[in-house]
């Protein structure tokens, strides 16, 4: 159901996604397809331990099909720690992930040696023969004992002491989202080959975009990023995990260099479970200060992060967030925020989808929550006090939140959602709400549009897709513009040597930023069309009228596109889009029951509204709004990274770590509120993340409904929902 | 998750594949939990003997009044049954609770039994329903009871030279309901606990339950509660005592509750 319908003659329309009969049929190509003459394999020796000195690594002389083992040692003058990426006024700790362990390793997963050789199955056999000497070190498990900052960032606006000491109430809360792995259906993966003629590594990797991927490896290897090709293909999911380069990316373009063999390493499913950088392990101190007529007056937090072992290049990115969006959607005057990122003996954190989002929503639409309890008031009518309502709206923390109607999605997510229903017999039942703010686009991208010689076109993008459906958004947008059919666009991207210059797929941005680029390009190229059959029409440019047909001069002579470009073959345009932050928001609702004999947790309904402006595809819209609360409700009942005491993950396969199932998808009512932003041409914002943003919050405020004001965190298990009944007693 | 090097050798008769049989191999049936072991290296046999050409264990079969499965019976044949439908509901119940159809579709009956997951379904459903589990070696045969085969978490009384090659079941009393309950963190997961129950006239009953131990066991207390029409809650609570922890205790009370109101109904 969309609202407000601001649908052009193509964008707007729910058109279905070209790309999947491509992938259904099974004539998709991801990174383990790749095979090259000569391929060689890679496996990975990793730490056993959480903590240890690293004393002596002893290689085996042979083993069946073995090509080389690789040590940190190896490595040396040839590749350095991945480089560090530190918010803006932050301070981050000169604490990068080495490529392969040094003399310390610090968590149990992290790549000691790489083993290379004919096939992965050789190369595991190989690695069992690799002996690894640990002295073992005391490991850091939870990050309140952690002695070792690796980010601290303070951020403050208006006067907080002032506002508290006036507060009639003052209200405070801790709450904490656990670990979780992303869990993409395929894992990470690098193909690399080196052509010591031309001096060119070129590297395929299973990573949201070339951009990140290039720079970060050309800053590893000390190569000009000229000398590197990076190619993206079809690509089985990522949610964040996927967006920095990953340290075995680099051991993978090391071997092939030194060996002179293209080298792959397709990482496995428990690979994935320990080293790929994981999500969320946040926890906050939070204190509102209220009039106690419900006005929000100030807001004081202090937000622990459970970053890991290293920063890893975005590892400091989702905290800040976290930091700069506390003060959610609410129009509080004056804040101040605390973040300290502490090392642990984990692998370390990243972004994963929402980065950073969810949590600042999970501890400011907890807080309120608790808040109106307090002081009496219905949760909905404390925040129809205090919601933002004028636009461009400076935050406190420092962020200019350019455009929205909270409102409006509040009032019609409750509508979607329905009165909290009579819970069935032996079950207590909650209704929640949430809402959230997000960052979204921001920096640059660009796009090349060009005419081909047949009257289509071809659009070059800087941001490449991992799920997210550009090949259809993006000929939208270029087809509106170009009066063409959707059709007759073709997009190209993920390869390095052809795609212009752009930052990449995540934080919601490819439509805002690279769907502005692209809409830019393509009327770029209409210009250049409309002047040159001006030119060939003998008519003024804008005498010309233009529509699916061609070009129709006043005096009825015509050109179509493929017309045109037979005689003028060089059309094309590139454009460049840059654009300060854009702010998506919106409002969540979740009913739940609790069975009170085994506290399961049944959601029963999902409300979703999100303003994500301008929307190009509800169809792909609505689909992002899906995969985000499947994902929420996922961190809501089952998902959580375990750790034991001597920091071991206890939680590494699917037989641990559970994942939602269709089946315990509930209805889910998902409607967008369009207010377009002034910051881009088509007035887009960000839909990626708003489900996944939304639903934890919105569920763990119905829980503590259903509970009666208790409060807990997620996971939501039945061993927990039951503990908190039997202590507190049903209502 | 590669497997560590391991001969392969497929028996194309039960003789052939009892030969091949010993301390360092492994059979290999529908693979759907011995393949995950393999490739995390947890199991490591010199030899796998693939058992999946062994079409004389594909077999699902009324005898008078007992059904005969095969060992190498797919789990999928089990669930599509009409015979097993209406003349062992509870095994048709159960069954569809074992993971995702494909993983069905593949696993086979025997290979549940022999693997002996603590968690599984199919073998707390033979327990409760008192089957046989035939069992050869290279020099004999022999009858297993259900109660009697399974001695831990991945044990049995199996030794390295057997093969489990058919399941039998008994037909349920005259007049007999069942019910199966289970409680997983999601649809098709590991069962955290579980309960079978069947109910017949004239006292008969069987109470069984998965998550109070590493082994199927049977609730004697619970079954002469429930032959003694105790109330649904009641047998709950009797069966519940074989378990430690608060949580445990309420499940497995909750779900013997639910298994026998089902048997009831």
């Amino acid at each position: 159901m969309t609202t407000e319908a601001k649908g052009g003659r193509v964008t707007g329309r729910p058109l279905a996604r070209r790309e999947d009969a491509r992938i259904l049929d099974g004539r998709s190509r991801y990174l383990d397809d790749i095979e090259l003459p000569g391929l060689a394999h890679l496996a990975f020796v990793r730490s056993p331990d959480a903590h240890a000195r690293v004393s002596e690594i002893r290689v085996p002389e042979d083993s069946p099909g073995l090509i080389a083992v690789l040590t940190g040692r190896d490595l040396e003058g040839r590749a350095r720690p991945l480089p560090i990426q530190a918010p803006e006024g932050a301070e981050a700790a000169d604490e990068p992930h080495p490529v392969l362990a040094g003399e310390v390793v610090r968590y149990a997963g992290e790549p000691v040696a790489a083993v290379v050789a004919e096939s992965r199955a050789l190369a595991e056999d190989a690695a069992e023969l690799v002996e690894v000497d640990l002295e073992p070190l005391d490991p850091v498990v939870e990050p309140s004992r952690s002695q070792v900052e690796l980010v601290r960032w303070h951020g403050e606006g208006g006067d907080v002491d002032g506002a508290f000491a006036a507060a009639d109430e003052i209200v405070t809360g801790a709450y904490s989202l656990p670990r979780l792995a992303a869990v993409p259906m395929e894992t990470r993966g690098a193909v690399a080959s080196y052509d010591s003629a031309g001096d060119l590594l070129t590297i395929w990797c299973s990573a949201q975009d070339t951009h990140r991927q290039l720079k970060q490896l050309a800053a590893v290897l000390g190569r000009a990023p000229e000398s590197i090709r990076v190619v993206i293909p079809d690509v089985g999911g990522a949610f964040g995990s996927k967006g920095s380069l990953a340290p075995e990316a680099a051991v993978a373009a090391v071997a092939a260099m030194v060996l002179s063999r293209p080298v792959k390493w397709a990482e496995d499913r428990l690979e994935n479970f320990v080293a790929a950088y994981q999500g969320r392990g946040m926890r906050a101190d939070v204190e509102l200060a209220l009039t106690s007529g419900g006005r929000m007056l100030a807001l004081r937090a202090k937000v622990v992060a459970d970053l890991g072992a290293y920063l890893l290049p975005t590892t400091a990115i989702p905290p800040h967030t976290t930091a700069m969006l506390m003060t959610g959607c609410y129009d509080i005057p004056a804040a101040r925020v605390e973040l300290w990122g502490m090392r642990t003996n984990k692998v370390p954190t990243g972004p994963y989808r929402g980065a950073g989002r969810p949590e600042a929503a999970y501890f400011v639409e907890s807080l309120v929550d608790d808040a109106a309890r307090r002081l009496g008031l219905d949760p909905v009518e404390l925040r129809r006090r205090n919601l933002v309502s004028s636009f461009p709206h400076p935050s406190p923390l420092g962020w200019t939140y350019d455009s929205g109607d909270y409102r409006r999605c509040l009032e019609l997510a409750l509508e979607l959602a329905g009165p909290k229903p009579d819970p069935e017999a032996g079950r207590v039942a909650g209704r929640g709400v949430s809402m959230y703010v997000e960052r979204a686009g921001g920096q640059f991208e660009s796009a090349r549009a060009k005419l081909e010689r047949d009257g289509s076109v071809t659009i070059l993008s800087s941001t490449s897709p991992h799920g997210q459906g550009h090949e259809t958004t993006f000929a939208q947008i270029a087809a509106e513009r170009l009066q063409i059919d959707p059709a007759r666009v073709k997009l190209s991207f993920g390869d390095s040597a052809l795609s212009p210059p752009g930052i990449g797929t995540f934080a919601s941005r490819s439509v805002a930023m690279g769907g502005s680029a692209v809409a830019l390009a393509a009327d770029g190229l209409a210009g250049r069309c409309r002047e040159t059959a001006a030119e060939l029409l003998e008519a003024a440019a804008d005498d010309l009228s233009w529509d699916e047909r061609g070009l129709h001069g006043a005096d009825g002579r015509s050109l179509s596109l493929a017309e045109l470009a037979a005689v003028a073959p060089e059309l094309e345009s590139d454009a460049r889009f840059e654009s300060d932050l854009v702010f998506s928001s919106g409002a969540y609702a979740a009913l739940v029951e609790i069975e009170q004999t085994t506290g399961r947790l049944h959601v029963s309904r999902v409300a979703a509204v999100d303003d994500a402006g301008t929307i190009v595809n509800p169809l792909l819209a609505e689909g992002q709004v899906l995969g985000g609360i499947a994902q929420g409700l996922g961190e809501c009942l089952v998902e959580e990274m375990i750790y034991d005491e001597e920091g071991q993950p206890t939680s590494a396969s699917f037989a641990d770590y559970s994942l939602l199932t269709a089946a315990e998808m509930p209805p889910v009512a998902a409607a967008f509120v369009e207010t377009p932003t002034p910051l881009n041409p088509l007035g887009a914002k960000g839909i990626g993340e708003g489900g996944a943003i939304g639903t934890p919050a919105a569920v763990g405020n119905a829980v503590a409904d259903a509970l009666g004001g208790r409060r807990l965190d997620p996971p939501f298990t039945g061993e927990k929902l039951w503990q908190a009944m039997q202590e507190s007693g049903p209502r | 998750m590669k497997p560590a090097p391991f001969e392969y050798s497929v028996a194309a008769t039960v003789e052939e594949a009892l030969g091949l049989l010993g301390e360092d191999s492994r059979p290999l049936a529908g693979g759907q939990s011995l393949v995950p072991l393999l490739n995390f290296r947890l199991a490591r046999p010199e030899r796998l003997v693939d058992l999946n050409r062994l079409h004389e264990l594909d077999y699902l079969r009324q005898d008078g009044e007992r059904l005969r499965m095969g060992a190498l019976t797919r789990q999928a044949t089990v669930e599509r049954s009409p015979l097993v439908a209406a003349r062992w509901p509870l095994l048709a119940e159960a069954v569809r609770l074992v993971g995702h159809p494909a993983i069905r579709s593949r696993g086979t009956v025997g290979g549940s039994v022999a693997h002996a997951d603590p968690t599984a379904e199919l073998p707390l459903t033979f327990v409760a329903l008192d089957a046989r589990f035939h069992l050869r070696s290279p020099t004999a045969a022999r009858t297993v009871e259900a109660r009697d085969m399974f001695l831990g978490p991945l044990t049995t009384v199996l030794g390295a030279d057997e093969l489990l090659v058919e399941v039998e079941l008994p037909p349920l009393p005259e007049g007999a309901g069942t019910g199966f309950a289970e409680f997983a963190r999601t649809h098709g997961d590991f069962a955290v606990a579980g309960a079978a129950a069947v109910a017949a006239p004239a006292g008969r009953a069987a109470v069984a339950v998965l998550g109070a131990d590493s082994i199927p066991l049977r609730c004697e207390e619970a079954e002469r509660a429930l032959g003694q029409e105790a109330p649904a809650p009641e047998v709950g609570e009797l069966a519940a005592q074989l378990a430690d922890g608060a949580h445990r205790r309420a499940l497995l009370a909750e779900l013997v509750r639910r298994a026998v109101e089902r048997a009831r109904s």
